[in-house]
């Protein structure tokens, strides 16, 4: 078997980022060299900057904190797999927090300048011509967060050694932008800046063949789907007076389905009916057990997440 | 005694789910299926007396 080949390698300084063309069937490897460094990440679909990783639909379906196994998806209306995560030395990484800020560091501990992962960021893809408007929440490599009893988002300190890494595989071609996150004065890298390699790999076809199947559905749409496929060039918003909404299943019709119960069905409705919530409405409460019943013994996914099972 | 009548009302996505799960063959018509979930729905809990699954 023909093994992975280096494509390039690069080390990233602290402070710093690096926006990285990864053409589908290749590895990004991001990597400690000193150990206990957040890394902050990004991508874009090299070919269409307008699709980009999403962390709210990533979470959705794979929890607060994906590893090996769990995918990157772009957000909607694409909502494609961006990116697999084939390896992760460490599997804690964070897609609940944003990007840290200039205005976090000026705010909470006065700095006039500092280093954070969304300048950082936007200086690493200003390369690619992108401005500061077009980072968006970073997937965070290595960030060892949760959620507190008040539901909060915390962090704590992290133990990851030299040498942990996290291998991401390109499904699609992307421009991926990993920075070290800018974080010194709180926990997220253990109050230090450290430098992050990177490396690019060929993929094998064994590491290809590691990637489960997902669906390919034609909700997954692209600006040959928009009504509007127009990138809008200046800043300024103006009504278009030639609009009409076109919104989809509107307008949303009720059809009443008059379901007749036996005596049993109706103490079965009167046991298990959410009152608290609709009261004297059985209708209602009837309707809600209808779908919840649907959801538990159909969905795949949890609730409210997109189903990645291939059909 | 006569059965008691519950109306519910659907839109027409909701409908659109109900009749793709009765040509799945899981249900005869809509009235079934509703029937179908209530029995089933309850009999889960029943089952799982200590505490209700989560939805």
């Amino acid at each position: 078997m023909t093994g992975r080949a280096v494509v390039s390698e690069f080390v990233m300084a602290p402070g710093t980022g690096k926006a990285i063309e990864l053409l589908a069937g290749q590895i990004l490897r991001i990597e400690q060299v000193d150990g206990g460094q957040c890394v902050d990440f990004n991508c874009f679909n090299l070919h269409d900057y307008k699709e980009f990783m999403h962390c709210g639909r990533t979470r959705t379906v794979h929890g607060f904190h994906p590893t090996t196994g769990t995918f990157m998806w772009s957000a909607p209306p694409r909502e494609r797999a961006m990116l697999y995560i084939l390896a992760d030395t460490v599997g804690r990484n964070d897609v609940l927090f944003p990007r840290c800020s200039a205005y976090l560091y000026e705010s909470a501990y006065g700095f006039a300048v500092h280093t954070n992962c969304h300048d950082i960021q936007a200086e690493a893809q200003r390369e690619y011509g992108l401005t500061p408007d077009d980072v968006h929440d970073s997937f965070n490599l290595f960030m060892c967060t949760g959620v507190d009893k008040d539901g909060h988002a915390s962090m704590t300190r992290q133990t990851t050694k030299p040498g942990d890494y996290v291998d991401l595989l390109a499904l699609m071609d992307v421009l991926a932008v990993p920075n070290v996150c800018g974080a010194d004065v709180m926990r997220t890298s253990n109050f230090s800046l450290k430098p992050i390699k990177l490396t690019v790999l060929t993929a094998t076809a064994a590491d290809l063949a590691r990637v489960p199947d997902v669906p390919r559905l034609a909700s997954q749409r692209t600006p040959r789907d928009f009504r509007n496929p127009t990138i809008k060039v200046d800043r300024q918003l103006r009504r278009d007076p030639a609009y009409k909404p076109e919104f989809p299943n509107t307008p949303i019709r009720i059809t009443e389905l008059p379901v007749p119960l036996s005596e049993d069905e109706m103490a079965m409705l009167a046991a298990v009916k959410r009152a608290d919530i609709y009261g004297s409405d059985d209708a209602a409460a009837l309707r809600d057990i209808l779908f919840s019943w649907w959801e538990e013994r159909f969905l795949q996914g949890h609730a409210g997440a997109p189903s990645i099972e291939h059909k | 005694m006569a059965d008691a009548v519950v109306t519910l009302r659907l839109n027409q996505q909701q409908l659109e789910l109900m009749d793709r799960t009765i040509a799945q063959g899981v249900a005869a018509d809509r009235v079934s299926l509703v029937r179908l979930a209530l029995r089933e729905y309850a009999a889960a809990r029943k089952a799982d007396a200590g505490g209700e699954p989560s939805r």
